[in-house]
């Protein structure tokens, strides 16, 4: 009774000191606010000796969508960005995550003695192997899209297309066309 | 006295049904088959022209059969099912209100627009409880039954609400169409079994079918949808929540899938009996019980057909209000699908 008594304390104690420690905490400097892509697609940077002029060749179609990308003002965020962009949601969707693992347990241990074991055996090779296809599936990743680039020197001396995906970006002012092309010192 | 656990045996005349459907099983499968490759090839020819003309034509009657059916296996007394169609009933009503008035909140600016899929997974959040607490209780009527597996899948599935709201919204427009499938196929065990085996192979080609529109449409472009009426036809079938997949995809998919959901129920559980006689309220236990209600359902069933015909008559005077209000009310018909279901399960 005492030992626990003293835990008790000594929980209650840290958790109050950590109300203090938070409070200790320098306010967090508010970042400058990132720029939003409004569209993402495919660019192809080619040569062509005959020309007189740099051309920019956007398709109907996609200038369309960039048009609609640029009304909505970039709001059409991706499923990733979605998850990410509420706090609040992730958390209740973590409890309910937490709550399904856990009830899940109990259910386990329920029908344990009245199920066969090759049922439980079955949903645990089918646990394992879905879990080794995430990992497959997550090495299968694709490369990050400067890789696509790196060529890209070599290729316009070798007079060959090189072809990767863009964000399009709307910026503020009145400047030229800008291509950004992220090249790695290799 | 009737009871509702006696209401399946009471109901399930298989004489009756064999009788009325005078097909080979041959004939049932060749019915089946032409009507989903039919409806694909017109959903992928044509999505927007069917998705009007389809909801214009079914949608009114596919919930009046729906509701004349599920009158059919509503017992004339719950007896021991009383807690079960006492929620049912409550979580029917109660979530449509609540989804009847998401629109309410929109327009009036009650609710912040930002926080506008808070709202939606809180609603989403109601309905998967409603239907585990459905699961649980229907659980405890069936001996040698642990459906405890309900809780977490429904943790599962709130979690994967909270994480994409609208998403999980979709899911459920195009899921909802499927439940029609299970139904002929739960009451094709109870009045034709010998017609099991083909139906179930049959089903086999709606995946092949639906992949075979996805391959075919994934790279077509987008629908045009400049006015109104399809800007919402496309919206429905989830073109803004994903912006990458092409709309022609999605609503030809969609359609095609409430084409094969009005088909079940307008033609096939008809055409097996599972209806009855739509004219003879005598199918139906509450109308034909000794302390039944006749006129009433009467009343009810004739309401529902002028209902129909006042929904025909909105989609010619304004087609855009008129479907916006339909399927904000509509949700009542896919909460009382759940119960039912459960019911036959």
């Amino acid at each position: 009774m005492k030992r626990t008594l003293i835990l008790s304390a000594a929980i209650a104690g840290l958790l109050a000191a950590s109300v203090y420690a938070f409070a200790d905490i320098a306010k967090p400097k508010p970042s400058p606010a990132a720029r939003q892509p409004v569209f993402y697609t495919g660019l192809t940077v080619t040569t062509d000796a005959k020309s007189y002029e740099a051309r920019l060749q956007i398709s109907q179609e996609t200038l369309k969508r960039i048009q609609e990308a640029a009304a909505r003002n970039g709001e059409d965020l991706s499923m990733t960005q979605r998850i990410v962009h509420s706090s609040s949601r992730t958390m209740i969707a973590g409890v309910f995550m937490f709550l399904a693992v856990s009830f899940a347990g109990v259910w386990f241990a329920r029908s344990k003695q009245r199920r066969p074991h090759k049922v439980f055996a079955s949903v645990l090779l089918v646990a394992i192997v879905l879990g080794v296809a995430t990992v497959l599936v997550r090495a299968n990743a694709g490369p990050p899209g400067y890789i696509r680039w790196q060529n890209l020197p070599q290729a316009l001396k070798d007079g060959k297309a090189t072809s990767g995906g863009v964000d399009i970006e709307i910026v503020p002012g009145d400047d030229n066309i800008k291509l950004i092309i992220p090249l790695r010192k290799s | 006295m009737e009871r509702a656990e006696n209401i399946g045996v009471a109901t399930w005349s298989r004489r009756s049904t064999r009788d009325r459907a005078g097909i080979s099983t041959r004939s049932f499968a060749a019915i089946l088959i032409i009507a989903a490759c039919l409806s694909a090839a017109i959903a992928s020819w044509l999505p927007l022209q069917a998705s009007i003309v389809t909801v214009f034509l079914f949608a009114g009657p596919h919930n009046w059969f729906e509701a004349r059916y599920f009158l059919m296996r509503l017992p004339a007394r719950f007896g021991r099912s009383r807690n079960f169609f006492v929620l049912a009933f409550a979580g029917i009503g109660g979530l449509t209100a609540a989804y009847m008035s998401l629109p309410v909140l929109y327009y009036t600016n009650v609710w912040s627009a930002a926080n506008w899929p808070d709202l939606i997974a809180g609603w989403n959040t109601m309905m998967l409880l409603w239907i585990s607490a459905l699961v649980l209780i229907r659980g405890r009527q069936k001996a040698q039954r642990d459906w405890f597996w309900i809780i977490p899948t429904a943790c599962v599935l709130c979690s994967l609400n909270w994480l994409g709201p609208e998403l999980f919204s979709l899911a459920i427009v195009y899921v909802h169409p499927l439940v029609a499938l299970w139904f002929l196929e739960r009451h094709l065990q109870r009045t034709k079994p010998e017609w099991l085996v083909v139906y179930r192979r049959c089903l086999m080609i709606l995946p092949l079918l639906v992949l075979g529109m996805l391959w075919q449409l994934s790279r077509s472009p987008s629908l045009n949808d400049d006015n109104g009426l399809f800007w919402r036809i496309t919206q429905h079938a989830g073109a803004q929540l994903l912006p990458s997949v092409s709309s022609h995809m999605l609503v030809s998919t969609h359609v095609f899938l409430e084409m094969m959901h009005y088909g079940v129920w307008i033609v096939a559980l008809p055409l097996i009996g599972a209806t009855g006689a739509i004219w003879n309220v005598k199918t139906i236990p509450i109308a034909s019980h000794s302390r039944g209600f006749p006129k009433l359902i009467c009343a009810f069933l004739i309401c529902g057909l002028l209902a129909v015909a006042g929904l025909w008559a909105g989609f010619s005077a304004n087609y855009t209000l008129t479907r916006d209000i339909y399927f904000t009310v509509a949700m009542a018909h896919v909460l009382a699908e759940a119960p039912f279901l459960l019911r036959m399960v």
